[in-house]
C-alpha cells in the first residue's frame, strides 16, 4: 500500500480537513509527511532514533496548530522543514557529535565491489561528511541537493535571503568536496 | 564556485544519497498515525438551525405545555358556554345578568341582542 493515498490533494487542503476531524485526512497527511520529516531529520542528525523523536515532535506541533492554520499563508512543507531543522539544531547543540565516532563503516571490497554497495558506501560517506559541516551549511546543502528545493523555498525555511542561501550552499559544497576527497582512498573506489 | 569536476563528483554522492533515502519503520508509521488521530479535533456535526415554530415550541416548554394549554382552553370555552350552577348564580349576583347562553328558565339568551339593537338604531 502506498504511503500517500491522497496524492492529488495539497498539504494545505488535507490539513484543513484534518482540523475538521476528518480521519481519512489524518491518515493521508501522516502517510505523506512522516517520511519527509523523518528523512530530513535523519539527514541533519545522522541518527535514526533521534530522527524519530524529532519527527514525532514536529508532527505533534503541526497537529496542534492545525485548527488555527491559515490556508495559503505559509506552505505546510516549508513550516515543517523549518520546525524540523530547529528541533535538530537544538539537539545538535545539546549533544555535539564527535564526528568520526558516528561515521558509518566504509566499504572495503576494493575496486571490484558491485555498484549497489558502492552507491550505499557513497550515501553513507556523504551522510558522514555532512556531519562535519556547520549546521547552517549542512541544512542548506541538504535542502538544495537532497530535498531538491528551490532557492526561494530554502530562503523561507531558513529565514534568510536568496543570496545568503546561495552562499551557504556554495561554501557547504566546497567543504563537502574537500572532506570527501580526503576520505576517497578509504572508500576504495574512484569517482570517475 | 566549485569546478565542473568537483560538481560531478558531488552529484554522484547526492544521487546516491537520494536513492538511499532513509525510510521510517512500519511500527513508527503506525505510532505516528495513532498520534495524529489522537490529537485530531472532534468532528463537528452540522445541525440545521431550528425553525421559528420549533423555537416557539421549545420556548413555551414543548409538547406537554401545548397539551396543558389546549386543555385549559377547552375547559375555559366549556365553562363559558355551560357554566356550572354556582358560577351562574354568582355572576348574576354581581352583574345582574345571567352567565352563559341559557338563562335560569332554561331558554336560550342571546348575549349580543343589545348590540344588535344599538347597531340597528344607528
Amino acid at each position: 500500500m502506498p504511503y500517500d493515498a491522497s496524492s492529488d490533494e495539497t498539504d494545505d487542503a488535507l490539513l484543513a480537513r484534518y482540523a475538521t476531524g476528518d480521519a481519512a485526512a489524518a491518515r493521508a497527511l501522516t502517510a505523506r509527511l512522516t517520511p519527509r520529516v523523518y528523512g530530513h531529520a535523519y539527514r541533519l542528525l545522522g541518527d535514526r532514533a533521534e530522527a524519530e523523536d524529532v519527527t514525532q515532535e514536529a508532527l505533534l506541533r503541526l497537529w496542534r496548530i492545525a485548527p488555527n492554520w491559515r490556508e495559503g499563508e505559509a506552505k505546510v512543507s516549508t513550516w515543517l522543514y523549518r520546525v524540523t531543522a530547529n528541533l535538530c539544531t537544538d539537539r545538535v547543540r545539546r549533544k555535539r557529535p564527535s564526528g568520526m565516532e558516528d561515521m558509518p563503516e566504509m566499504a572495503d571490497d576494493g575496486p571490484g565491489a558491485d555498484s549497489a554497495m558502492q552507491e550505499r558506501a557513497r550515501a553513507d560517506a556523504l551522510q558522514s561528511a555532512l556531519h562535519d559541516l556547520p549546521d547552517r551549511q549542512r541544512q542548506a546543502v541538504v535542502l538544495r541537493h537532497i530535498e531538491e528545493l528551490g532557492t526561494p523555498e530554502i530562503a523561507a525555511i531558513m529565514d534568510i535571503g536568496p543570496r545568503a542561501v546561495e552562499s551557504l550552499v556554495a561554501r557547504g559544497k566546497r567543504a563537502l568536496a574537500e572532506i570527501l576527497r580526503g576520505r576517497k582512498d578509504e572508500l576504495g573506489y574512484t569517482d570517475d | 564556485m566549485t569546478d565542473k569536476r568537483t560538481e560531478d563528483m558531488l552529484d554522484t554522492y547526492f544521487t546516491a544519497a537520494r536513492d538511499d533515502a532513509p525510510l521510517p519503520s512500519g511500527d513508527f508509521m503506525a505510532r505516528m498515525q495513532a498520534m495524529a488521530l489522537a490529537e485530531q479535533p472532534v468532528r463537528q456535526v452540522d445541525t440545521p438551525a431550528p425553525s421559528w415554530w420549533q423555537q416557539i415550541l421549545s420556548g413555551i416548554g414543548g409538547w406537554p405545555a401545548i397539551a396543558g394549554l389546549a386543555a385549559a382552553t377547552v375547559a375555559g370555552v366549556w365553562i363559558g358556554a355551560v357554566p356550572p350552577e354556582a358560577m351562574s348564580d354568582s355572576v348574576s349576583d354581581l352583574f345582574g345578568v345571567s352567565a352563559g347562553l341559557y338563562d335560569s328558565s332554561g331558554s336560550f339568551a342571546d348575549p349580543l341582542s343589545g348590540f344588535d339593537l344599538a347597531f340597528s338604531e344607528g
